[in-house]
């Protein structure tokens, strides 16, 4: 059975394979070059309080030199569609093509029961998926490691994003594993539900998309409880942003651009003003501060006297040593998923045919 | 005698309608049965019950005295070409052979392979590009090397020209001669029952019309021909499947356990098609539930 479901397989794996030797290829020759400038660059032993500056001029120039922003990008979005595309040309066609053809009548008919030919089918497709993710996630983490190092030194960048992007987010680490199978069960799933190949692969992908911008927005910042802390305003690091609402007042939003001091990594959820307790306090540019606001706009003045004011900066973050516990989440919320929609199928195969 | 097929109140609902209802009957084993019926009958229904390819609604179904499906062994046991003889329309023929090998440890390997060649199929060739006749050649190769010990066919012949119909139909009574097997297949074509079928059921909106061997049956059904009398005057034993009168005339089909001897009846044999005609003209007629019931038939 094994076998059969390797050899119904193959095209999709002759695919598959040809586009992980593919890719395998554009990095391998493009990584070595990438790491020897992160080595020119003087960052090695370098540190994080240090470097900032150099690791983001290493970035800069990595995202001026061709072709490495290129890659990065097509990298990044080759590793968030595998999964989405092994759901719809592995996991929609499984049921649903034997079933619109006929040929059920067929593999049902051997001396196999139908329990076990999912079974092995589910393993075989859903196994393949996921490696094929993570070999995808795996080549990109190896040549992507100079940026992950210039930004977790605190360089900033078009290339050095944090890891909790929500594009990197589901392309580095275990997650692919996740979604991977997510997506693949979800085909499968919508197969049998659908018994025709086409629509079942339309609603796959919407499911499947809703579910990869739902995680983000929704769930992923929900996961862990946030931590909060409040940051002094340095204007260098700070955005500040003057509104006039009338002649006479004017109200400011404040935000930290570049992370928390010392805390580069970590995944900022929201940020505002507040009072050195950490309470949010009015947006309306306090008495004091007109004459600063009104000679020389959003400026070093302003932020000066609003710090003497004791205005400070609420952030609202997950720590960078939540990634792991995070990604560990995600993917065994994917993988239950998987289980449960497998499970679904196994109970929904003896009323199909 | 053991059954291949033993069905007791055996009934499919699918979400709206019944597709087979209370569906009584037993096939000995040995036997190549014909089931023949009109259009929407439950023969499709019944196929795929004994198959194994679903679950009964209620009743029970046996085969070969298991329940079908019921395992991996008892999958072997039974070989089935679905109706229009599906079959991987992107495997080569070489790849079914594989599929039927790994997936059945009965596997017969010689058989299959001389089959193939006997069919001068190429192996390399896709099924998909296979005519309609060897397309439904694969798929009796792939259920006959599985050296099933009951063999069903749901309409394997109906979209085959005469031709290809006469070299399926051949191939399957040499198998069935070779590995005495048990067959049971559907057709609404009779002559083709009429070549390979020693044994005959008649379903009719899912009742079992007449199941017998097929020389029982052409033994004990006659038609007869004469002055136009009441059906009344029939002797006990002898009972009438249908009948038509014009104002002369009288010309029934009847069942008789022993010869006819009324001189004033012209007798003749039936054939198997006036048979079947006779059974299912009756059914539809009569309703299915009342065999005892006469009318008057058109």
């Amino acid at each position: 059975m094994i076998r059969l479901s390797m050899l119904q397989l193959r095209a999709q794996a002759i695919i598959a394979a040809a586009a992980l030797i593919a890719f395998a290829i554009l990095l391998a020759a493009t990584g070595p070059h990438l790491a020897s400038l992160y080595a020119a660059s003087g960052l090695d032993g370098c540190k994080p309080a240090s470097c900032g500056q150099r690791a983001s001029s290493f970035l800069q120039l990595a995202n001026s030199t061709s072709p490495y922003a290129a890659v990065n990008t097509l990298s990044i979005l080759v590793i968030a569609l595998t999964p989405a595309l092994t759901g719809l040309f592995w996991g929609a066609p499984l049921l649903a093509r034997e079933l619109e053809t006929g040929t059920f009548a067929l593999a049902w008919s051997q001396s196999v029961t139908r329990t076990r030919w999912l079974a092995v089918k589910l393993a075989v497709g859903g196994l393949a998926a996921m490696a094929v993710t993570e070999a995808l996630s795996l080549l990109f983490a190896w040549w992507a490691a100079p940026l992950g190092r210039a930004a977790g030194l605190g360089g900033s960048g078009n290339l050095g994003t944090s890891q909790f992007n929500p594009l990197a987010f589901v392309t580095h680490g275990i997650t692919p594993l996740g979604y991977a199978a997510f997506a693949f069960t979800l085909g499968v799933t919508a197969g049998a539900l659908i018994r025709r190949t086409v629509p079942a692969m339309a609603v796959t992908l919407a499911i499947f998309a809703a579910v990869q911008i739902a995680m983000p927005l929704w769930i992923r910042p929900n996961l862990f409880p946030a931590s909060h802390t409040t940051v002094p305003i340095a204007f260098s690091d700070t955005t500040l942003n003057l509104y006039t609402t009338s002649r006479h007042t004017f109200t400011y939003s404040l935000a930290t651009d570049d992370g928390l001091p010392g805390q580069p990594e970590a995944w900022i959820r929201s940020s505002g003003a507040a009072n050195a307790a950490g309470h949010p306090v009015s947006t309306a540019v306090p008495s004091a501060c007109l004459p600063a606001a009104r000679s020389s706009g959003p400026g070093p003045a302003l932020a000066n006297c609003l710090t003497s004011r004791g205005i400070r900066i609420a952030v609202t973050y997950q720590p960078v040593s939540r990634y792991w516990p995070l990604q560990g989440t995600e993917t065994s919320i994917c993988l239950l998923l998987s289980l449960a929609l497998a499970g679904y199928c196994f109970r929904r195969l003896s009323r199909l045919s | 005698m053991n059954t291949a097929i033993q069905a007791s109140g055996l009934g499919k609902r699918y979400r709206r309608a019944w597709a087979l209802r209370d569906c009584t009957l037993a096939i000995p084993e040995g036997r190549v049965a014909g089931l023949v019926g009109p259009n929407g009958a439950g023969k499709t229904t019944l196929l795929r019950l004994a198959a194994g390819m679903l679950t009964p609604t209620c009743g029970t179904i046996t085969v070969l005295g298991q329940r079908p499906g019921a395992g991996p062994a008892q999958l072997a046991r039974v070989g089935f070409v679905a109706q229009d003889t599906p079959i991987y329309s992107r495997m080569t023929v070489a790849d079914h052979l594989r599929l039927g090998a790994w997936l059945n440890p009965s596997w017969d390997d010689h058989l299959a392979r001389q089959r193939i060649s006997q069919l001068a199929l190429n192996p390399k060739q896709r099924a998909g590009s296979l005519s309609g006749g060897q397309r439904a050649q694969l798929a009796l190769t792939l259920a006959l090397a599985k050296r099933p010990g009951l063999l069903i066919l749901d309409e394997p012949v109906a979209s085959l020209d005469p031709l290809a119909r006469r070299e399926f139909l051949r191939g399957l009574m040499e198998a069935v001669a070779g590995q005495g097997l048990s067959v049971l297949l559907s057709s609404h074509l009779v002559a083709d029952l009429e070549r390979v079928c020693d044994y005959l059921v008649v379903l009719v909106a899912s009742r079992v019309q007449v199941a017998g061997e097929v020389s029982d049956l052409l033994a004990s059904h006659h038609r007869l021909s004469g002055p136009r009398r009441d059906r009344a005057a029939l002797p006990a034993g002898q009972e009438i499947i249908t009948e038509s009168h014009t104002d002369k005339q009288s010309s029934l089909l009847i069942r008789a356990d022993g010869p006819v001897l009324d001189p004033a009846w012209a007798v003749k044999p039936v054939s198997m098609e006036d048979l079947v005609l006779a059974y299912m003209s009756r059914a539809g007629d009569d309703g299915p539930a009342s065999p005892q019931r006469l009318k008057v038939a058109s």
